[in-house]
């Protein structure tokens, strides 16, 4: 056997072109394939973090009513039996009672549609975490003519400071990011750049009577901290729900939906607010392991008294993102579909002229007393080879940038960025970290290779030693 | 002891209409130790016959018995186990592996019979010291010349110790030199380890050194002469 691989690689480099030239179509293929779909499930993986873990969570226990009607008349009271099952499942992270319903905001100059969302202020700390998203910086257009009036910046940061114009930061490291300062350059224009940009705010305290407006929507309304804002809905069983609030800050949601219409208050005055008593709208879940999700919506369905209660996961209360993520999936599967498709007739001519050239060698081989399985599986070890080396180094050379873009994710710029926050994307684009995409991409490439040589090998195993003596 | 017996061997090609009697009615037997040669114009059938009785083409009629057995009952893989187990080839050109080197193309057979590295070594080495390349063992075939590689190509159709050797044209590539000393050291072969020989030719030169000289002519014998005495 060590003979045949030895010949079989000795065979590879007789004609160093057209291996090179193979080995480079199943580099590039692998390669981009790769890059293409770490950039899709990285993405992917971006949504759901900042949709599903940063807000909704993978699970959410409602009213059985509740998902065909989502009004407060099919709330529910939390505790007892229900509150037993929950805690005592191990692979839920975290379970956050909630309140949401649609009400109608004001200031005195605009006036939207809004989601109110009632939280505790302490247990929401482990779901959404508002409390690090408080707005901390906003380059307002004003604040912006202050910095450049009072120091001279550096052609970049100009740009940047146009780009960021009206953008708003949760912390300094955002801002900086942003700007992109570092160095004795941050350390000149931190005081300046935070003198004019700093931006107060404050998280909801347990027993607040405030409330945290989501920037875009606080935009929208012209409301700043301090301000009030008039809420007006429909609460249990149709009494009208009107108050005043005072805005006690601005929080940056990644979600950009979100962000134009979120309003939290906490879980007991959005009660008070909607009349409902003790009672709260969903239990939103988080995991230990996202992949889990669907074992624990069994679990909890088999467990809770579905009379009362129903389980959904995300795919179902979110469905529009499942679909968005689907279409684009089936789209860039098409895509790596193709490029395969046209390497595999790459290596399918490798095969067809790599035995037509040899066929008189080939037939020596046979006359001396060679089986023809035995030439096939020669000829079979030289493809592994070319695949093989071209599918190692596809994924060598990937897996550097995954690590680089997994850690470093590429944040969009400019009208790009535009672009994405409109269709309601985080401009943000990571790639996925190494999984069974990675593995597989190495494992179809390799099937492509079989079966570039189910055919012309079929031609060795069928020739006729005369012939083959005569080529 | 009789290695081959031909028995009224013909084949007929079929070229839409027209028929060819390559080999017509042939009936012939080869003694082991022979040192024969195959000779007549060309499209006389030479060709034709040695690889019938190489096992490389099948006769339309008629029987090849090697060693006692026929080889028609025989059909892929295990015709392809007969050849290697009893007959050794010698091809007009490019007979050797381009990847392997001397040794290595020698030891090739031996491997495909399953002896051992040890005993292929020795004997590669031993046989390519006979044709005179004891120096050039590692060489690949590009690095030899036409003449070194036929010797090479000798060597190895002996490595197998099969029953007879088939050479078709052996030397029509080669120069006078190189024919000259691929020849002795055929016939030094046959002379001393009784190797049978059987091989075809145009060439006067050589016709001259074998000891029985068979003459075909549209597919028939024409003549079946052996010399006595050697010259
Ligand atoms: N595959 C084939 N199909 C049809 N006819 C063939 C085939 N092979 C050989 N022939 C014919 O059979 C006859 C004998 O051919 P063969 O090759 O045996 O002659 P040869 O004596 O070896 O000639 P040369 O000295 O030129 O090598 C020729 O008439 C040739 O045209
Ligand atoms: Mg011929």
């Amino acid at each position: 056997m060590d003979k045949l691989i030895k010949m079989a690689w000795r065979n590879i480099w007789r004609n160093k072109r057209r291996t090179l030239i193979t080995i480079a179509s199943i580099f590039f293929a692998v390669f981009f394939a790769v890059i293409m779909r770490a950039f899709q499930l990285g993405t992917y993986e971006h949504m759901i973090h900042q949709a599903i873990e940063s807000f909704t969570g993978y699970i959410q226990i409602q009213d059985k009513e509740f998902f065909d009607d989502p009004s407060l008349d099919n709330s529910f009271k939390y505790g007892g039996e229900l509150a037993n099952i929950v805690e005592n499942n191990k692979e839920i992270k975290v379970a956050v009672p909630r309140v949401a319903s649609f009400s109608l905001a004001s200031t005195g100059m605009q006036s939207k549609g809004v989601l109110v969302t009632g939280i505790d202020p302490l247990r929401e700390k482990e779901l959404s975490n508002p409390e690090i998203r408080i707005v901390k910086y906003r380059l307002t257009i004003e604040a912006i003519e202050k910095i450049m009036a009072e120091t001279k910046l550096p052609k970049k940061q100009l740009e940047l400071l146009k780009i960021h114009e009206k953008g708003s930061f949760s912390s300094w490291a955002g801002l900086a990011l942003g700007l992109s300062l570092s160095g004795s350059l941050e350390d000149e224009l931190k005081p300046i750049i935070t003198k004019h940009t700093k931006f107060e705010g404050q998280y909801l305290k347990v027993d607040d009577d405030g409330v945290l407006v989501s920037d875009r929507l606080s935009k929208y309304l012209m409301a700043e901290v301090g301000d009030t804002i008039t809420l007006l809905g429909l609460g249990y069983h149709g009494v009208t729900a009107a108050g005043i609030f005072p805005v006690r800050g601005i929080v940056k949601i990644p979600s950009p939906d979100l962000d134009n219409k979120l309003v939290y208050m906490t879980l007991s005055k959005s009660q008070q607010f909607f009349d409902l008593g003790n009672r709260i709208t969903s239990l939103n879940i988080n995991l230990y392991d996202p992949d889990e999700m669907m074992e624990v919506q069994s679990e909890l369905l088999a467990s809770i008294n579905s009379d009362k209660y129903t389980v959904k996961n995300w795919e179902e209360f979110n469905p529009t993102m499942k679909q968005q993520i689907e279409g684009d999936s089936v789209g860039g599967v098409i895509f790596i579909g193709i490029l395969y498709f046209i390497v595999l007739f790459g290596i399918f001519g490798t095969v067809l002229m790599m035995v037509a050239e040899r066929k008189r060698e080939f037939g020596v081989m046979v006359a001396i007393g060679m089986k023809k399985a035995k030439l096939v599986v020669i000829l079979f070890i030289e493809m592994i080879f070319l695949g093989f080396i071209g599918m190692a180094t596809g994924l060598g050379a990937a897996a550097p940038l995954i690590v680089l873009g997994n850690k470093n994710p590429i944040r969009m710029t400019g009208e790009m960025a535009k672009m994405y926050e409109d269709m309601g994307f985080d401009p943000v684009m990571p790639l996925a970290w190494f999984d069974n995409y990675f593995v597989w991409q190495g494992v179809i490439i390799m099937i492509m290779v079989i079966l570039a040589c189910i055919f012309p090998l079929e031609g060795v195993r069928k020739m006729k030693v005369m012939n083959a003596l005569k080529a | 002891m009789k290695v081959i017996e031909i028995e009224n061997l013909n084949k007929i090609y079929k070229e839409s209409e027209i028929e060819v009697h390559a080999v017509n009615g042939v009936t012939l037997d080869f003694e082991e130790g022979e040192f024969a040669a195959i000779v007549g114009p060309s499209g006389s059938g030479k060709t034709t016959l040695l690889n019938m009785i190489g096992g490389l083409d099948d006769p339309t009629s008629g029987e090849v018995i090697v060693g006692g057995s026929s080889m028609s009952k025989l059909k892929g893989a295990e015709l392809t186990d007969f050849r290697l187990h009893n007959i050794g080839f010698v091809f007009q050109s490019y007979n050797l592996i381009p990847v392997l080197t001397a040794k290595e193309n020698t030891e090739f057979v031996m491997r495909l019979q399953g002896l051992s590295a040890k005993v292929c070594e020795t004997r590669s080495e031993e046989l390519l010291n006979i044709v005179g390349l004891g120096e050039r063992m590692n060489a690949r075939p590009n690095k030899l010349s036409g003449g070194q590689q036929q010797r090479v190509a000798v060597a190895r159709a002996l490595a197998s110790k099969p029953k007879f050797v088939l050479a078709d044209e052996p030397t029509a590539n080669l120069d006078s030199k190189s024919t000259e000393t691929l020849l002795e050291i055929m016939e030094k072969l046959n002379r001393e380890e009784n190797i049978t020989f059987i091989f075809s030719t145009h060439d006067a030169r050589v016709v001259k050194k074998a000891r029985r000289v068979i003459t075909l002519e549209d597919g028939k014998i024409l003549s079946d002469v052996t010399k006595n005495g050697g010259e």
